[in-house]
C-alpha cells in the first residue's frame, strides 16, 4: 500500500496519472484505492513533491 | 439526457463545450474544482501564432505579460542564444481569469456548467458509453449523453474508465513543479535553462508575469532520479537572482512529451487535450494544443450526437483530423526530444557555441536537415544527435 504525507501533497494529480491499476483519484485530496494497488511505486517515483511512501506488507 | 457531456472545464473542455453548443447540441460541461482555472499544473504560457491560429479572443484581463521572445541558456550559462522569432512572441496567461473566461464562453453558446462536482464513472451501454456518474454534494447522480468528453487533463482518468489505455509511463512523460514568486528581476522574454544537473530531461524556466512575479518552475523525466521539487529548490537555492524571491504559490504536475495516445475515441466517447497526451514532447506546452484539439472533440460529437451515430467508427473523424493536422509535427518534436535527451552538460555547453537562433528557428519549425549538417561534423556526442534528429 502507499502512505501520502497530506503535508507535502499539492494535489497536482501525477500520481493519478501514472497508476498502471489506475487506482488513485484525484478529489478534494487524493485518495487510493488500496485493493487495487500493486506496490509498483510508480506514483512514489513520479510525485512533484516526493510526498508518497510505498509501504510494502 | 445531454447530447454531449464533457469531463473538465480546461481549456480543452470548455472550447469543446462551446463547440458542441455551437452545433445545435445539449451541452454539459462538468467540472471537478469548485473554481474554473484555480490551480492548474501549468507555467501558462502561449504563443500569439496560437491565439491567431486558433482565432482566441484573448482578453488583456487574461493576461500578466506579452513577451517578445525567448532566451535560452546552456548549462554553464555561457552562450545564450536569443530568439526573437514570430513562434517565439506570446503571453504569460494568468489562467484563473483565461480559464473562466473560456467556459463562460461555452456557456454563451448555451452550454451548462456544474462546477465542485467529480465524475466518478462512466455509464455504458454494453461496450457503449452512455454518460456519466457524478458525485454532487455528497450525492450520486446519473447523467446520460449520448457523447462523452473526456477532458481531464493528465490524469486521464476518465479515458482508462472507457477503455482506452491512457496510463503515463514514468520514461514519456515529465514531472513539474513551479513557485510563483514576487521580487524575481525579470525582462520580457522567457528564459529557458537547459542542465542536467538541475533539470534532467527537462528545463529550469522563468516565465515573467508583472511587476517581478514570475513563474519559476523546472520540468524533469519521470524517469530520473529524486523529485521535481528538489531539483527546483537546489537550482532556486543555488541562484543569485532569487536570493530575495518569496514564494506566492505552489503548482506542479504531470506534462506527457511522449507519443498522443494510439487510441482516442471509443464508442461513445472521446479523449482530448492532456488527457490524449496532446502535448509538445520539447516544451511541453499544453494550452494550445488543448484548445485545438477540444475544438475538434467538440464540433464532431456535436454532430454526431444529433444525427444519432456516435460509434467509434463516426466519432473517429475527430481523431482523423487531429493526425492529419497534428500528428507529423508532433512527431518530429519526439525525434528532437530524444536526440536533446543524450546530451551530457558538455554537449550542451558545445552546442551553444556552434548554433545560434537561425539555429533554433530551424529545429523549432522541424527542419533538422541543415542543423545537422552543421554540427554533425564536431563532437562525437553531437553526431549522436544529428543522427537522431535523422531517424
Amino acid at each position: 500500500m502507499i502512505k501520502i504525507d497530506r503535508n507535502k501533497c499539492i494535489r497536482c494529480g501525477a500520481c493519478v496519472g501514472v497508476c498502471p491499476k489506475n487506482a488513485l483519484r484525484l478529489r478534494d485530496v487524493i485518495v487510493v484505492d488500496n485493493s487495487l494497488c500493486i506496490e509498483c511505486g510508480t506514483c512514489a517515483k513520479a510525485c512533484p513533491a516526493n510526498a508518497i511512501t510505498l509501504k510494502k506488507k | 439526457m445531454y447530447d454531449v457531456i464533457v469531463v473538465g472545464a480546461g481549456p480543452c473542455g470548455s472550447t469543446a463545450a462551446k463547440e458542441a453548443a455551437k452545433k445545435g447540441a445539449r451541452t454539459l460541461l462538468i467540472e471537478r474544482k469548485k473554481e474554473i482555472g484555480s490551480p492548474v499544473r501549468c507555467g501558462e504560457g502561449i504563443g500569439e501564432h496560437n491565439i491567431e491560429e486558433l482565432g482566441i479572443r484573448l482578453d488583456k484581463r487574461a493576461v500578466c505579460a506579452r513577451i517578445n521572445g525567448a532566451v535560452l541558456y546552456p548549462p554553464d550559462c555561457g552562450n545564450s542564444i536569443t530568439v526573437r522569432s514570430k513562434e517565439s512572441k506570446g503571453y504569460v496567461l494568468d489562467r484563473k481569469v483565461f480559464d473562466k473566461m473560456l467556459a463562460a464562453d461555452a456557456a454563451k453558446k448555451g452550454a451548462e456548467i456544474i462546477v465542485k462536482t467529480d465524475v466518478t464513472g462512466l455509464i455504458k451501454n454494453g461496450k457503449r458509453i452512455a454518460g456519466v456518474v457524478i458525485e454532487r454534494d455528497g450525492k450520486m447522480e446519473r447523467m446520460e449523453g449520448k457523447v462523452v468528453i473526456g477532458a481531464d487533463g493528465g490524469e486521464s482518468t476518465i479515458a482508462r474508465m472507457a477503455g482506452i489505455n491512457s496510463t503515463a509511463t514514468l520514461y514519456d512523460t515529465d514531472f513539474g513543479m513551479e513557485y510563483e514568486m514576487a521580487n524575481v528581476p525579470v525582462t520580457d522574454m522567457i528564459e529557458i535553462y537547459f542542465s542536467n544537473k538541475y533539470a534532467p530531461r527537462g528545463y529550469c524556466w522563468v516565465f515573467p508575469k508583472e511587476d517581478g512575479i514570475a513563474n519559476v518552475g523546472v520540468g524533469i523525466g519521470g524517469h530520473v532520479k529524486g523529485h521535481a521539487k528538489e531539483y527546483l529548490d537546489a537550482w532556486i537555492r543555488d541562484n543569485k537572482r532569487f536570493r530575495n524571491a518569496q514564494p506566492l504559490a505552489i503548482k506542479g504536475g504531470i506534462i506527457p512529451v511522449g507519443e498522443p495516445l494510439s487510441e482516442m475515441v471509443a464508442d461513445g466517447f472521446i479523449v482530448a487535450g492532456t488527457a490524449a497526451h496532446q502535448v509538445d514532447p520539447i516544451h511541453g506546452g499544453g494550452i494550445a494544443l488543448a484548445i485545438e484539439a477540444g475544438g475538434i472533440a467538440g464540433r464532431v460529437a456535436g454532430e454526431c450526437a444529433l444525427s444519432g451515430e456516435v460509434e467509434k467508427k463516426s466519432l473517429y473523424r475527430y481523431e482523423r483530423e487531429w493526425r492529419k493536422t497534428r500528428e507529423g509535427k508532433m512527431r518530429k518534436r519526439l525525434l528532437l526530444r530524444k536526440a536533446l535527451e543524450e546530451l551530457s552538460d558538455d554537449d550542451l555547453n558545445a552546442l551553444s557555441k556552434m548554433i545560434g537562433n537561425r539555429e533554433i528557428d530551424l529545429l523549432l519549425k522541424n527542419d533538422f536537415l541543415p542543423v545537422v549538417a552543421k554540427i554533425a561534423s564536431k563532437r562525437p556526442g553531437l553526431i549522436k544527435m544529428a543522427k537522431a534528429l535523422l531517424k
